[in-house]
């Protein structure tokens, strides 16, 4: 074989081009993208729901494509007509935007056989929720002696200098506000008490995280002793023999229902269908509410054990009258006027 | 290499070389920088109203400003750090053995050889409340309770310096080195003082250094998302968190686009004027 410059010109230039336009060397039949979450999310789903996906579907093909919700809804946006991903995961302030925008198909839920053991709340037709992400207290039973029980509890004095709290950026940050607002008489509507009560908690705030991941590194930092925090954070952090414990607050914990979607348009249809489907079975539901993953399961039909149970709720019924769930479609109306508030007054 | 026929144009070579990277240059920069410009341009999220109320929006907002104004100035306090511990740094690089000069340019290089993320974590070690610092001084009984370090201007300052330091040193390396020793000693024996040197003669002729050095870390400073969020947090807010809170989370692309607009102007007013001063500078050193 004779190598010249030409030759080898033509060869780079169509790998460059194959690696720049990967639609070129799969030009039909693409495998089942699916855009979970980065970090342990993907990790699970990478370790349970693929296998069991491929399983029962003769070893189709599927590629994860971890990206945040954001931006899953820019990729879609780009190209609603041919979209890159099938099957979208979303926290409830991000699946009704793509949702507003027409992104995602209805599930098709008289198809499904799992469909109606949901419970009631994780039940939705534009795609329904097969995990939940729940907050609560977070502390250093170190520090904390006597575990705190209430949200009010971060207001006491003897936590001066020693509270943690992210901004309205994150799910988890707007969620806690809009709880605040609640227990002082607000509502997703009226967060005023909200921020009225962000202004006394200010003598006891030792940090405003940037986001959940950066507050849960600052209990290993000693920075903070006590937070609202997500319950999947701090079980990473517990195994890794940081001293935090979880508790859900009498107020009752927020529950985020993480949604999965099929794309609008998708070439993969059948295929999303079959994954959704894999990820309600109590199978899937149960390994994944399991150690290391903990995630928080939504089908009836899964027996709560292990930490969950002890922690949040024993079974579905208990989990319903602890849990609770907020509305994003108000939430969502004043979101960016709240995180315009937030910079503006909250300077510690 | 050399024996280039004499009838062709060396000149006209280089710039086909160049040819490719402009390509690349105009495709994926330029354009969207103007596809930005174009997404500014609207009043409204969809982009279906034209318009300049975003500019106007940021420019009347009093808060919007502030957050402009704090970015620039972190630009410059950071500069101001870099540039007086890096100096020192430079002119003994340029007066040791080899072997030091080879320690020496291990330690200035070896910021850039770890990533930004772990360098800005272990800034987070340092300065945290149980963190070296703090635990020193309480050790020494110097302080009682720990010192509030981490989530301070002054952190950010201090992990910002460090993580650019390089930007400032190499530059300021390669320029005390132009410079020829013997002007040292001429002034030494003109009967000058070393403070009086250094003042009068090497600090004048390092000054395009010390402008490279300066702009470098500037630009690198202020648009640092990783550590500004991370040692800042969430309710420091500077330009980039700004844009990213206005993009990412609020999908408010127009508003974030004229955002980023206003922060490349201010960015280039800045740099322009450290380049008219090198243009100053070099009249003054050549004197």
């Amino acid at each position: 074989m004779i190598l010249n410059r030409r030759s080898l010109m033509t060869t780079a230039l169509t790998l460059g081009a194959m690696k720049a336009f990967p639609g070129l060397s799969f030009a039909q039949a693409r495998p089942l993208v699916f855009a979970t979450f980065t970090g342990s999310w993907e990790e699970a789903h990478k370790a349970v729901l693929v296998p069991a996906f491929r399983k029962a579907n003769a070893d189709a093909a599927i590629v994860l494509d971890p990206m945040l919700s954001v931006d899953q809804i820019a990729k879609v946006n780009a190209a609603k007509a041919n979209p890159p991903i099938d099957v979208m995961l979303h926290d409830p302030g991000p699946a009704l935007v793509a949702i507003g925008q027409d992104l995602v198909e209805p599930y098709p839920v008289e198809k499904s056989a799992y469909y109606k053991d949901l419970i009631a709340e994780a039940q939705e037709p534009m795609g329904p929720a097969p995990f939940f992400q729940v907050v609560g207290l977070t502390y250093n039973p170190e520090a904390v002696k006597t575990p705190p029980t209430s949200w009010a509890d971060l207001w006491k004095p003897e936590f001066k200098g020693r509270v943690g709290i992210t901004n309205l950026n994150s799910t988890l940050g707007t969620g806690w506000l809009v709880e605040i607002a609640k227990m002082r008489g607000g509502s997703e509507a009226n967060v005023d008490p909200g921020f009225k009560a962000l202004e006394e908690l200010k003598p006891n705030l030792a940090a405003v995280a940037a986001n959940p991941g950066a507050l849960a590194t600052l209990f290993q930092q000693g920075q903070i002793d006590i937070s609202p925090g997500n319950f999947n954070a701090i079980q990473i952090l517990k195994a890794r023999g940081v001293p935090v414990e979880f508790v859900a607050p009498k107020e009752g914990a927020i529950a985020f229902k993480t949604t999965i979607h099929i794309v609008k348009n998708s070439p993969n249809r059948e295929l999303a269908f079959k994954l959704i489907e894999a990820a309600l079975t109590p199978e899937v539901q149960t390994t994944l509410m399991n150690p290391p993953y903990l995630i928080v399961p939504t089908n009836s039909k899964v027996t709560m054990g292990g930490e969950i149970a002890r922690v949040l709720a024993k079974d579905t019924a208990e989990l319903k009258k602890k849990f609770v769930f907020q509305d994003w479609k108000k939430i969502n109306e004043q979101r960016s006027a709240w995180i315009e508030r937030f910079n503006r007054e909250i300077k510690i | 290499m050399g024996t280039a026929p004499a009838s062709r144009d060396v000149t006209s070579y280089g710039m086909g070389l160049a040819a490719p990277l402009a390509l690349f240059f105009l495709l994926f920069f330029v354009a969207p920088l103007l596809q930005l410009f174009w997404l500014s341009l609207h009043n409204d999220t969809a982009g279906l109203h034209w318009g300049l109320g975003q500019y106007l929006h940021f420019l009347t907002d009093p808060f919007s400003l502030s957050v402009l104004g704090s970015t620039l100035l972190l630009g410059a306090e950071v500069t101001a750090v870099c540039l007086v511990l890096g100096f020192p740094i430079a002119w003994l690089y340029q007066r040791v053995g080899p072997k030091l000069q080879t320690v020496i340019i291990l330690i200035v290089l070896l910021p850039l050889l770890t990533s930004v993320v772990v360098r800005t974590f272990a800034w987070i070690v340092i300065l945290g409340r149980q963190g070296i610092i703090n635990a020193t001084l309480q050790s020494l009984g110097i302080i009682d309770t720990p010192l509030k370090l981490l989530y301070t201007q002054f952190g950010v300052v201090i992990a910002l310096a460090q993580v650019q330091m390089p930007l400032m040193t190499l530059p300021l390396i390669t320029a005390l080195g132009r410079i020829d020793p013997n002007l040292d000693d001429a002034s030494c024996s003109l009967g000058a003082g070393s403070w009086r040197t250094f003042f009068r003669v090497v600090l004048p002729l390092s000054l395009p250094g010390v402008i490279a050095g300066c702009t470098l870390t500037y630009a690198a400073a202020i648009t640092a998302f990783i550590t500004q969020s991370l040692v800042g947090g969430g309710q420091m807010l500077f330009m980039p968190m700004y844009l990213y809170q206005q993009a990412s989370t609020l999908q408010n692309w127009p508003f974030a686009s004229a955002i980023s607009i206003i922060f490349l102007l201010a960015v280039l007013a800045v740099v322009s004027v450290f380049t008219t001063l090198g243009r100053l500078s070099r009249g003054y050193g050549g004197a």
